[in-house]
């Protein structure tokens, strides 16, 4: 019941409610939309655009920093599919990202629905949970291979005061636990970004839907299934969208915990792309490394934007 | 019509008030800051002492004020380590390098063979000339076939660092070879609070340079001094990667965590007194300088300890480079030869906590080398040190080989995944085969 | 048969249980860092690094303060946080309103590019982007870091905003028209009073992304003048030693602004959000 109201408030097209006017009116607001457009698309076109054609060309070149490219065609994508390390580092960056993410939404959810129930206290509590994402990445990173270290690390000086660890465990050095690790840290600092937005959502509920379900004697979880998810489903998918992207081009975490090791169990693709590019300095293959991972993150995002634009687009 | 003329009028306004707007933050920030045509721009990393870092800075300016470059034409730059090669890649790429920049070797090497650097070889010729000159083991990182395209600014040797109480607690000297080391090793640790021997395992720099440098002990190396013909995979070498895997696995004489070691994690655990034996350059020596007397006063420095085939010792060099993409090129040299000039140099150097080791062999005639016991050996070592790429050149190819971690990968293989020495280093051969042959295809 | 009522005073209970551990998690690696920066340099390290600092020290901020330009990096940040939110939100209000109110051909495009722009990781861009901010003479200047952060914060506020305006009941704005009001007329007076929740969202979100971006302000800027926190911090690793005192001590004064920012808008966030994403 729910879902079908809420899809037919959203799915009314903008422009029917409109009265129809002549095309002359119609032209005139096609050149006052782009005059409103004009900044967002020069943005765009000269921050965005222009240096990912140009990372597109150099992609297609053997081209080495402060030296002249040299037009190879398709060589470099080619090297990389044969390279073993390249492979390992597209299950690695799967893995990472499907585990981060859903680590943070589970997370991020559950502390939106604690944090909508009624409690004293309940905005400080709010900023408290929302600490991680004040903190730049930079930090965050280097602070928890601080609280990693082997030697003088919280967690180690925590487990050995405690007694609960004879010996030292070597967090990141472990092949076993290093992703775990690096994942921590990413859902540690990308959950807050879920808590607030799904608590927004949480709050635009009327309540009066959930009262109503309680009259027809829906459960809890009932409730939970056929009033607050429907509700939310365009928030899930935004914030699961935007944060995927984030998650799978981000860089930082893994340069500053692990540098892909140990023996390239945490490799992922922004990282080797930075390695190939800067360490080794070809900045072609370095472009071809990124690029090579651009089809599945389009993929994703074609079919998660198809269902948030449809009741604007057609 | 009248409301359309109203809307064409409101929207002109409305751009006006928007553009003003949306651009405030641009003018507000004021034209003090918008850049200007400068004719010295310097690029350094942070020194180990907020005193050289100062002296370095009013040595640019005093050579600026007596070259006549006007103060707001001169832009001194200090950019943190990590941050150097994407900074200087971008600057490059763009044309738009920094006049004169702190280059390691490889860079060097690097740029050179590109042709992005000034000739300077008549400056280091002039620095050669110097009463008892420079250490000559500098030049092979900064010559380039024939010329000097950069100037050594210091000889950095690799010692031993190594706790001097604790050999006295268990009544030992400091090993004369690597098997008396383990011995040694296992007396003087006691895990988990203190393991013996601080090797850098992770995928950084540090971690090439230490374990190239056992292996030389062992006679292996990376490549002949063709730098053509790489000799990873030789038995010289399984045999010191063994040793390294028997101290890790057998003698458990080096911390697990070493793994994921970067670069500062030797450093951190030897000044945490974690790890009795580090090699490294003296930054940690300079570190304690500084921050912890006593432990510096029970810290000996020592050459690296003999293998099968004898010792080698590692040094590193750093350098000044001058681009080529200047319109100042006397300017860049003029300041080059104004950092190097013995009494500018000396003052940095004794300002940075022997972190620096100076090129100008007399300059170690100063009490500040002579009175400390921990450096008796760095003359010598300095004098016979071989750079990381030994037995060839600091060739670009082999920088790649540094920058993309090739041999700590090769080392995890062994540590980490178990594999046998030998296929690890056919692994490893076959990576620095593909780096070479790349280089030579040109 | 347990009635809905009592599920849900079970569900309080567990939820300040869940509520405790979640702060224990947010909190610990926070308190590791304030602790740190508490601390002199011997205390920081090996197994003498203690939980509770045994001699707390505000050496660590002296010396920030005192002996390096950090104020001037904050100083740098503000400054650049503050022109890449206003820009934002300027370019933004106007490009939603377009692709939210009106109809003209490439909407549905225009709309889409604006996600794809995200995709485009920051490593991948910095050297082409270092080559346009050469041309425009804009390395190391406020405007130029400003100008790249527009990069990513200028789709970021359109497509949010979009989403809020379309949340705008139209009646509204046609009686506006109908009275005779300008299409921009009605941005200003109508949608943009209605939507302010959603600009504090979208303020709010542009402005801690500059403040804690780091790639493109180490290449961008090579002066103290115009250097922001994020590279300063990273001073404070010199070669093979990191100052984890002082750079700790910096970076909890650093997470402070967005902190208060968030703690004083918290209401128009968590509003603000509402409005735009769940009916957009």
């Amino acid at each position: 019941m729910a879902l079908r109201t809420h899809e037919a408030v959203a799915d009314v097209p903008v422009g029917v409610a409109l009265p129809r006017r002549p095309s002359f009116a119609l032209r005139r607001e096609g050149r006052l939309a782009y005059a409103l457009l004009t900044p967002t698309l020069l943005v765009i076109l000269f921050l965005v655009a222009y240096p990912f054609c140009a990372a597109v060309l150099l992609s297609l070149q053997d081209k080495m920093v402060g030296a002249p490219g040299r037009y190879v065609g398709l060589a470099n994508y080619l090297e990389l599919l044969q390279d073993e390390v390249f492979l390992r580092t597209a299950w690695n960056s799967i893995v990472y990202t499907v585990v981060a993410v859903a680590l943070k939404f589970v997370l991020g959810l559950t502390m939106a629905l604690i944090l909508d129930q009624e409690r004293r206290w309940n905005n400080f509590f709010r900023t408290l949970l929302f600490v991680p994402w004040a903190v730049p990445i930079v930090i965050v990173a280097l602070n928890w291979r601080w609280i990693y270290d082997d030697l003088s690390g919280f967690l180690n000086n925590f487990l050995i005061t405690t007694h609960l660890s004879r010996n030292i465990i070597s967090w990141l050095s472990d092949p076993g636990l290093a992703m775990g690790c690096v994942i921590a840290v990413v859902v540690w600092a990308g959950t807050p970004f879920y808590s607030m937005t799904f608590l927004a959502g949480l709050q635009a509920i009327p309540k009066e839907l959930y009262e109503a379900a309680e009259i027809d004697g829906a459960s809890v979880v009932k409730q939970f299934f056929y009033v607050t998810v429907p509700r939310l489903r365009t928030i899930f998918l935004t914030t699961v969208m935007l944060s995927t992207i984030w998650t799978a081009t981000n860089l930082q975490f893994v340069l500053l915990l692990t540098r892909g090791g140990p023996a390239s169990r945490t490799e992922i693709f922004p990282h080797l792309a930075y390695t190939t590019a800067l360490g080794a300095r070809r900045l072609g293959m370095g472009a071809a490394v990124t690029l090579a991972f651009f089809p599945l993150l389009v993929i994703l995002i074609l079919l998660l934007t198809r269902r948030m634009l449809r009741p604007a687009d057609d | 019509m009248r409301a359309a003329r109203m809307t064409r009028r409101q929207v002109l306004k409305g751009a006006g008030v928007t553009a003003v707007v949306a651009t405030s933050p641009w003018w507000m920030v004021g034209k003090s800051q918008a850049q200007r045509a400068k004719k010295i721009v310097f690029w350094h990393v942070p020194n180990f002492t907020p005193l050289a870092d100062e002296l370095q800075k009013q040595q640019v300016y005093e050579f600026a004020k007596q070259a006549g470059v006007k103060e707001s034409e001169v832009e001194y730059a200090v950019v943190a380590n990590e941050s150097f090669q994407p900074k200087l890649a971008a600057a490059i790429e763009a044309g738009n390098p920094p006049d004169v920049a702190r280059l390691y070797e490889s860079n060097v090497q690097y740029y050179a063979a590109l042709g992005h650097l000034l000739d300077v070889h008549d400056l280091v010729e002039k620095m050669r000339r110097e009463p008892k000159g420079i250490f000559e083991s500098a030049l092979t990182s900064v010559v380039y076939k024939g010329r000097a395209m950069g100037v050594p600014l210091a000889v950095n040797p690799w010692p031993v660092h190594a706790r001097l109480d604790l050999l006295e607690q268990a009544k030992v000297e400091y090993p004369k070879t690597w098997d008396e080391f383990v011995e040694t090793s296992k007396k003087i640790q006691s895990p988990p609070r203190l393991f013996a021997f601080g090797l850098c395992l992770g995928l950084v720099e540090d971690t090439t340079d230490n374990v190239m440098n056992l292996l030389w002990c062992y006679g292996g190396k990376m490549v002949e001094a063709d730098n053509k013909t790489v000799v990873m995979s030789s038995p010289e070498n399984v045999a010191g990667v063994k040793m390294i895997d028997a101290m890790f696995k057998t003698h458990k004489i080096i911390p697990p965590g070493a793994i994921s070691w970067d670069n500062s994690g030797n450093n951190k655990a030897y000044q945490s007194k974690q790890a009795a034996f580090v090699m490294n350059p003296s930054s940690i020596y300079a570190y304690l300088d500084g921050n912890d007397k006593d432990l510096q006063k029970v810290t000996g420095l020592f050459p690296v300890p003999a293998g099968p085939k004898g010792t080698v010792n590692q040094i590193d060099t750093w350098a000044y480079g001058a681009f080529k993409k200047n319109p100042y090129p006397e300017l860049a040299k003029g300041l080059l030869e104004y950092f190097m000039h013995p009494a500018n140099y000396d003052k940095i150097i004794q300002s940075t906590g022997g972190r620096w080791v100076p090129v100008y062999k007399r300059l170690f005639d100063s009490p500040f080398w002579k009175e400390r016991p921990a450096f008796k050996h760095f003359i010598q070592m300095a004098e016979t040190g071989v750079p990381v790429s030994y037995a060839g050149s600091p060739t670009p190819a082999a920088g790649e080989v540094l920058n993309t971690h090739v041999i700590p990968k090769m080392i995890q293989r062994v540590l980490v995944e178990n594999w046998e020495a030998a296929k690890a280093l056919d692994e490893c051969q076959k990576r620095i085969v593909e780096i070479y042959a790349r280089y030579a295809r040109g | 048969m347990r009635s809905v009522s009592g599920t849900r005073r079970v569900l309080r209970r567990i939820g300040d249980g869940l509520l405790v551990l979640m702060l224990v998690w947010t909190l610990v690696p926070f308190y590791w860092m304030i602790v740190t920066s508490l601390k002199k340099d011997k205390e920081i390290y090996g197994f003498e690094a203690t939980l509770i600092p045994r001699q707390p020290t505000l050496a660590n901020y002296t010396r920030l303060f005192k002996t390096t330009p950090f104020v001037k990096y904050l100083r740098n940040s503000t400054i650049i946080a503050l022109g890449t939110t206003i820009t934002s939100l300027v370019f933004g209000c106007l490009g939603a309103y377009a692709l939210a109110r009106l109809r003209f051909p490439g909407r549905a495009l225009i709309a889409r590019g604006l996600v794809f722009t995200y995709l485009v990781p920051p490593a991948l861009l910095f050297i082409p982007l270092f080559a346009v901010m050469s041309t425009l003479r804009l390395v190391d200047t406020h405007q130029g870091l400003i100008l790249a952060y527009l990069g990513f914060s200028v789709p970021f506020c359109t497509w949010l905003l979009m989403g809020y305006f379309r949340s705008v009941p139209l009646e509204l704005e046609e009686a506006a028209l109908v009275d005779g009001c300008t299409r921009l007329g009605s941005l200003v007076r109508i949608i943009l009073p209605m939507s302010l929740p959603a600009l504090a969202v979208v303020a709010f979100f542009s402005f801690t992304q500059s403040w804690n971006e780091f790639l493109y302000a180490n290449v961008f800027v090579n002066s103290v003048e115009v250097r922001t926190i994020t590279t300063g911090l990273t001073l404070f690793i010199v070669e093979d030693v990191f100052f984890w005192g002082p750079m700790m001590g910096a970076s909890f004064i650093s997470a402070l602004p967005p902190l208060v920012l968030y703690l004083i808008f918290q209401r128009w966030v968590v509003k603000g959000l509402t409005l735009g994403a769940v009916k957009g």
